[in-house]
């Protein structure tokens, strides 16, 4: 059955109608293609965040006038654990003695992990209050809160962050220790003070800008 | 002949579409010239923020708004909002008390609304407002006007077509009033309007017929909020489609030259 | 069009290990095709994209979509305000199931008038009736998932159709909703299966394609092609005619989505389904409201109740159509060239209409008497087909296809004993 039609061959037309044919059909198909691929954005874009998805992202305001110095909160933002520490004098002192440069490794924050005004010895914008994204920049599990010195984790442990998975550490500034697996620091969300006793996560201070997607590691 | 007859069957066909509710003892409701109607047609935004305030003021003590978050009356809201800034839509928002919680104590609190909740509704559930309302439950209305076959002539005439005394010969049952579009004309609402029931903010005369297209335009953008997106994109496709088909028209013609 | 395969090494490397581009080749561009196809003969194709349509809007509606009462109603309602550009994917799928219909059925419709469906192309036609009835399926699962008050109230009537079954007809229906009543169990499974089926479609439209690449396309005139000068590659012509034709079909769709979204729905499925709530009429799609007018026409006949006789006819209309190669057995295929048929398969078509309009309305006073005729009449016209294919004298037919086109386009003059079909 392999008929194969001879219909007059398309040089038979004198030239001019075949160019003509040529070009129409080749404008013709140019445009359906286009509208095939102008079709596809509209699904690809159904999958971005949706608009209540976007706005459930909007800041949240936390009051932090109960915790206690030397407690912590954890608060979800952006569906992401946020630590709020209210650090203590002694806590406070150590950190601003302990920058020894073997412990840490990035212990003046030089990866952008944090907004301008936390990148200072406390790592946030007021010393007693500290805000951190609580996911470890190994892989992505959640620290445990571990404030008091020696103990469980050694004698030298000064005090911070450990993360059970697999064994990263970090200060009570969210500084990574040197020889564990997480490569940076814990990062600082955008937030700024409402009040004394009122923090909002996900805004920035007046005049300060920070796009929290440029940082290096969530 | 036969293309006659195709055209026919596709017009029978079309016909059958529709159909749905079929009206029985129905009064059609009265036509009105809507803004949104049409393949051009667009939400008055004015008429659309008068009707959010009936909404406001009278409506919502029953009625709930179950798919509307506070922030769809603003920029960031589907299809843009009718008109707010953000401003006062977060200004808005606060000004409502919503449910949130458990806290640490394992209670359930209050707190001022954002523009991300859902607008708050007059009864925790269905059992609590027909408590309240003598076993009448009023529909939410976040969708009605997409509920009802002609829901915008619907709803302007439900709301107009109240009739007291009711016609003679008519017998109200208890509890009930008498209306001249709502199918049986016996409704559990009272009559919501009476015209001058709210003090308009843009200082529109508020007359019952007023008020009752101001609040069906603003239910009707509640109902499809991307309606001007959906009829505006149509635009765009089909000129392109006509465009395309055209080209394709030529181009089978060329093709099929030599084989007419 | 330069000879297959012989361009590119790339080309050439995969075909000899897997024949991809021959089999393109062969099949979508040198396949010979009969050089007088109508533009009856679009719909096929228009039925194909539709399928690929329905699937690609489906898959992603799925991705934003919960099958649970609680929350489906609102996820739907999420995608069309929320979700960017979800409104024009819930349109165009819940249009795209209408028009997949009315392609469906006007394709059906051309293989009865022109005898499709006759020897040797009787499993083509089998297979098509297979995927009329997973469409079926499809769609009724489908119309249940955003959960109205019609999904709820149309999935309970008709499950409970099951329960005309004797004896074991309840059993079948609480298994079939996975509890006491249509609920979550059967929101979820029924969400399961709409999103099987028509991928089930696609290879029950393989094998159509199979089968029809067998002998080829029938044509308006009905008789075989006797050689070259009969047909012509698909590629070009078909190609860009069938584009040509989908181009004027998206317009037509596009009005519907974009300007008349909700006009083949039913406005009360915009209200959450409410089990202690009847809506005042339950009524189907309209694509099954034929098949809905069969339902309810029946009286009880002789021993069988009305409810079980009408659950049959239902069934009996489709599967009476699996039939119909050996209950139609005139010779020739065309009605073009049967004077009688020609009428009177027009009268099908009417009363398939008939049947629809009594279907969206309570079967009360006129419309009963009027669906019970109308019901008669479907399966009377399967015996007049029988009736006709045996005392119907044709009209004499072409010598050929390229002699009918030849003579002034699609003429109908032609010697005594030619031959309409080759014997199978």
């Amino acid at each position: 059955m392999a008929d194969t039609a001879q219909p007059k061959p398309m040089g038979a037309h004198t030239s001019d109608s075949a160019t003509r044919r040529d070009f129409l059909t080749i404008a013709a198909a140019a445009v359906a293609g286009i509208g095939a691929a102008v079709t596809v954005w509209p699904f690809i874009d159904s999958m971005n965040a949706a608009r209540d998805t976007l706005a459930a992202g909007a800041p949240v305001d936390i009051d932090i006038s109960h915790i206690q110095p030397g407690q912590q909160i954890v608060v979800l933002w952006r569906s992401r654990p946020i630590f709020i520490m209210n650090r203590n004098q002694d806590e406070l002192k150590k950190l601003q003695s302990s920058n020894d440069v073997s412990l840490l490794r990035d212990p003046d924050s030089e990866v952008l992990q944090q907004p301008e005004y936390a990148k200072n010895w406390h790592r946030s914008i007021k010393p007693e209050t500290l805000v951190l994204v609580g996911i470890c920049t190994h892989l992505g599990c959640i620290p445990g809160f571990n404030p008091a010195p020696g103990g469980d984790l050694g004698a030298d442990w000064p005090g911070g962050y450990f993360c059970p998975c697999h064994g990263s550490r970090y200060d009570l500034a969210g500084r990574v220790f040197s020889g564990v697996p997480a490569p940076f620091n814990l990062p600082v969300p955008p937030y700024r003070f409402v009040s004394d006793t009122m923090v909002r996560i996900g805004e920035n201070p007046e005049g300060a800008t920070f796009d929290f997607n440029s940082i290096v590691q969530v | 002949m036969r293309s006659l007859a195709c055209l026919a069957l596709a017009i029978a066909g079309l016909s059958l579409a529709g159909l749905g509710a079929d009206a029985q003892e129905e009064v059609p409701p009265p036509k009105v010239s809507w803004s949104f109607a049409g393949p051009f047609g667009t939400f008055d935004r004015a008429a659309a923020q008068r009707g959010f305030q009936i909404y406001e003021e009278v409506c919502s003590r029953c009625h709930s708004m179950n798919l509307l978050h506070y922030g769809d009356l603003g920029p960031d809201g589907p299809g843009g909002g009718i008109g707010y800034s953000e401003a006062q839509v977060k200004a808005f928002a606060s000004t409502k008390q919503v449910t949130d919680g458990p806290n640490d104590a394992g209670e359930m609190f209050q707190r001022p609304g954002r523009p991300s909740d859902k607008f708050v509704a007059p009864f925790p559930n269905e059992k609590a407002a027909r408590a309240a309302l003598n076993g009448a439950l009023p529909p939410d209305q976040s969708l009605i006007i997409k509920a009802r076959p002609d829901g915008p002539d619907y709803v302007y005439g439900i709301l107009t077509g109240y009739k007291d005394p009711p016609p003679p010969g008519v017998k109200i049952t208890e509890g009930r009033y008498y209306n001249e579009y709502f199918p049986g004309h016996q409704i559990a609402m009272p009559p919501p309007l009476a015209g001058n029931d709210v003090t308009y903010a843009d200082g529109t005369k508020a007359t019952l017929d007023q008020e009752a297209k101001d609040i069906v335009t603003f239910l009707t953008w509640a109902s499809e909020p991307t309606m001007e997106v959906r009829k505006y994109t149509g635009v765009k496709v089909i000129v392109f489609l006509v465009f395309m088909t055209g080209l394709l028209f030529g181009a089978k013609r060329k093709i099929w030259a030599d084989v007419h | 069009m330069a000879a297959p395969a012989q361009q590119n090494k790339v080309v050439r490397w995969i075909d000899h290990r897997l024949p991809v581009f021959t089999f393109m080749q062969h099949e979508l561009h040198d396949y010979p095709t009969p050089k007088n196809l109508s533009y009856w003969w679009n719909f096929g194709s228009l039925a194909g994209i539709m399928l690929v349509i329905m699937i690609v809007s489906g898959i992603f509606l799925a991705m934003q979509y919960t099958p649970h009462v609680d929350y489906a109603f609102d996820s739907v309602e999420r995608i069309m305000r929320d979700v960017n550009y979800g409104w024009l994917m819930r349109y165009i799928h819940m249009n795209g199931a209408s028009f997949f219909f009315i392609v469906v059925y006007i394709h059906l419709f051309r293989g009865l008038y022109y005898g499709s469906y006759k020897a040797p192309r009787e499993l083509l036609w089998m297979l098509g009736v297979v995927i009329l009835l997973l469409m079926m399926a499809t769609a009724f699962m489908g119309y249940v998932l955003p959960w109205g008050q019609m999904s709820f109230w149309g999935a309970t009537v008709i499950t409970n159709l099951f329960s005309a079954i004797p004896v074991i007809g309840h059993s079948i229906v609480e298994w079939l909703w996975g509890g006491f009543a249509v609920g979550n169990p059967t929101l979820n499974r029924f969400f399961s299966l709409h999103y099987l089926l028509p991928f089930v479609i696609v290879a029950v439209v393989g094998l159509h394609l199979m089968a029809l690449h067998q002998h080829g396309s029938n044509n308006p005139l009905g008789i075989d092609r006797k050689g070259p000068q009969d047909s012509i590659p698909f590629h070009p012509y078909y190609t860009v005619k069938d584009m040509f034709g989908l181009g004027v079909f998206l317009i037509i769709f596009s009005i519907f989505v974009f300007y008349l979204p909700n006009l083949l729905g039913d406005p009360l499925n915009y209200e959450p389904a409410n089990p202690l709530q009847t809506p005042p009429e339950i009524v189907p799609e309209w694509y099954f409201l034929p098949f809905y007018a069969m339902l309810r026409s029946t009286p009880n006949i002789l021993f069988i109740p009305a409810k079980l006789a009408g659950v049959i006819a239902m069934f009996a209309s489709i599967f009476i159509l699996f039939f119909l190669p050996w209950i139609d057995g005139s010779k020739v295929r065309s009605a073009r060239f049967r004077p009688i048929y020609k009428w009177v398969s027009w009268l099908l078509i009417i009363d398939c209409l008939v049947l629809g309009y009594v279907g969206a309305h309570r079967p009360e006073g006129w419309y009963v008497v009027v669906g019970r005729a109308a019901t008669f009449y479907y399966f009377f016209h399967f015996f007049l087909m029988w009736v006709l294919g045996k005392v119907e004298r044709p009209l004499p037919l072409p010598t050929s296809i390229s002699a009918a086109v030849t003579a002034k386009g699609g003429g109908r003059m032609a010697p005594a004993g030619s031959r309409p079909m080759e014997k199978p």
